[in-house]
């Protein structure tokens, strides 16, 4: 098991965002989280990576607690994420973007840094040639030279995959990683996210759109902050909660 | 970073070679302007333009990160003063003051940059513009060290001359060092994450990039380098006084950063040299330089948003469009 949540709570004043949600993940699952707007996922996710504290609960990523820890931090222990919105560095290039982000690099500091020493050259070209093969994964090599605020917004999603694959995560969060692209986009996404399990990277993902759930080996739905169903994804589409969840309750929902 | 410069296209090798020899030529006018100039008061105005050049560098190190520094010209004020009273009071030698009061400089820099790195641009603005103030208000307090409002005068001088030109020699050294460890930093990781916080700090946390860290780190750096400005302009200048270091004088850095252009690290310099010197230089102009500023500001705001270092590529690529147009007729 590679990440463990307790009892998760959050209370921003008198609302609750997310209350007392237990998962299980485990290692090189692919777990759905799929919800309506305002159920608590994005708040779920900026709890895990350390952007909001928690009010209430434990988060324990392979044995250890990470409960309150810094973003910064929990990101050095690879955990890597996507963003719904502002997913990028908009004035760096796709391959700046890229290279930005790794942070968790070996054998160079700041005075090989600053005196631009053989190891640190080394290390750098270690850092190009890995960037460039992320690029490659995700499709967006073609583009490397240009700047990330000028790219489409499939683009700027895909790229923040590759950022958040730079940190080298075993624990991937994607937040809505489709959301507005066209069905093209959604294959190549799709695709990429396939990819990426497969390199054994765990992936939990939010999503709204329903076609995401065929390469999710377990979903949990959530609702007004609490886990409502969990269960793989052919149980999720025929629960009649998850139904009346998306569609509400006054409808008949047998047509 | 290496590899962002080794990432960037081929072609901008033969650009390289006319830059050093744009540099080599720059190097050699700046080594003979004590030949040229022999008046002192131009030369006077050449070291005051070098040490504002590094002020200004410096500033705009710690700028780079999203923060803008209201204390700086403080933070020159106290290394201005810590060299004057060590070298007069306590009876060190200039040169050893000098590097101390930098050092002093840098340390009150990170001890105030860590409650305040997680703020952001106007926020730390405030915070800093009432530290700068409090940081004058305490050195004009302590009249018996610092004279007060009247200032400390006869503090020793580097060189036993009247003449300026040793200064001139030494303080274009100190500035190219300076200049060139700052640029060092600047394209190294540490400038690139300095950059990437300023874009977006939730994305340079998620990438593992400690906030307070790197903003600690540009604090301290540009607070070593201020400090030793201040320094050397208080062993070159043998009168100081508080006003020389008010939050006037900080804005005025602000606009030689933003004028000569934010995003480039030549823009400090350039915005020095050309809304420092010029207006001083012609001293019939003086009375009028802030309405000179003030025109070459409205064109920059206007014309050439990322500064007055623009200008030569924009006008390449106007030359450039132009010639294409008539060729294509």
């Amino acid at each position: 098991m590679i990440l463990e949540i307790n009892g998760l709570t959050k209370n921003f004043g008198g609302l609750t965002a997310v209350s007392g949600i237990d998962i299980k993940v485990n290692d090189g699952e692919v777990l759905g989280l799929i919800g309506p707007n305002g159920a608590g996922k994005s708040t779920f996710f900026n709890l895990i990576t350390g952007v909001i504290p928690p009010t209430k609960g434990k988060i324990i990523f392979k044995g250890k607690d990470i409960t309150g820890k810094r973003p910064h931090e929990i990101a050095e222990l690879g955990i890597g994420r996507t963003f719904q919105l502002n997913p990028l560095f908009p004035n760096f290039t796709v391959l700046q973007n890229v290279i930005s982000s790794f942070q968790i690099r070996p054998c160079s500091n700041w005075l090989d840094t600053f005196f631009n020493t053989p190891v640190y050259r080394k290390n750098e070209a270690y850092i190009l040639e890995q960037s460039l093969e992320i690029l490659n994964l995700v499709g967006l090599y073609k583009v490397k030279d240009e700047l990330a605020k000028n790219q489409p917004h499939g683009y700027q999603k895909m790229l923040g995959v590759a950022r958040a694959l730079a940190i080298k995560p075993s624990l991937l969060l994607l937040d809505e990683p489709i959301a507005g692209m066209n069905p093209d986009e959604i294959d190549n996404t799709i695709e990429a996210i396939k990819r990426t399990s497969q390199r054994g990277v765990t992936i939990i993902l939010v999503e709204h759109n329903m076609k995401i759930l065929e390469i999710c080996n377990r979903v949990v739905v959530i609702n007004f902050g609490q886990k409502i169903v969990e269960g793989s994804p052919q149980e999720i589409k025929e629960n009649p909660e998850v139904i009346r969840a998306y569609l509400g309750s006054g409808h008949d929902t047998k047509h | 970073m290496g590899s962002m410069i080794a990432a960037r296209d081929s072609s901008s090798r033969r650009k390289n070679y006319t830059q050093i020899i744009l540099y080599g030529i720059l190097i050699c006018f700046l080594l003979f302007i004590p030949l040229f100039f022999q008046s002192p008061y131009v030369l006077h105005l050449f070291i005051l333009t070098l040490v504002y050049i590094i002020a200004a560098a410096s500033m705009r190190f710690i700028m780079t990160s999203g923060q803008i520094p209201l204390a700086h010209a403080a933070f020159l004020g106290l290394g201005a003063y810590v060299s004057a009273v060590l070298s007069k009071h306590v009876g060190l030698s200039p040169w050893l003051s000098l590097f101390i009061a930098a050092f002093v400089a840098m340390g009150v820099g990170i001890f105030i940059s860590f409650p305040f790195a997680r703020l952001k641009a106007f926020y730390y603005a405030m915070v800093s513009l009432f530290f700068g103030v409090g940081l004058l208000q305490a050195i004009e307090s302590l009249g018996k060290l610092t004279g007060g409002l009247a200032g400390i005068t006869a503090i020793p001088t580097l060189f036993n001359t009247a003449s300026k030109v040793p200064y001139y020699y030494c303080f274009l050294a100190l500035t190219l060092v300076s200049l060139v460890i700052l640029y060092r930093f600047e394209v190294s990781r540490i400038g690139w994450n300095l950059k990437a916080i300023d874009q977006s700090y939730l994305v340079s946390s998620s990438v593992g990039i400690s906030e307070v860290k790197y903003r600690v780190l540009a604090v301290a750096i540009g607070c070593f380098f201020v400090g030793l400005a201040g320094g050397m302009y208080a062993n070159y200048n043998v009168t100081l006084s508080p006003s020389s270091f008010d939050s006037s004088v900080t804005l005025w850095m602000i606009i030689y950063v933003t004028i000569g252009g934010m995003n480039n690290f030549s823009g400090p310099i350039i915005g020095t040299a050309v809304l420092f010197l010029i207006p001083q230089y012609f001293s019939g102009l003086k009375q009028y330089a802030p309405f000179i500023s003030a025109a070459i500001l409205f064109l920059v705001i206007f014309m050439f948003r990322n500064g007055l270092v623009s200008i030569p590529g924009l006008l390449m690529a106007f030359y450039k469009r132009k010639k294409s147009t008539s060729k294509s007729r």
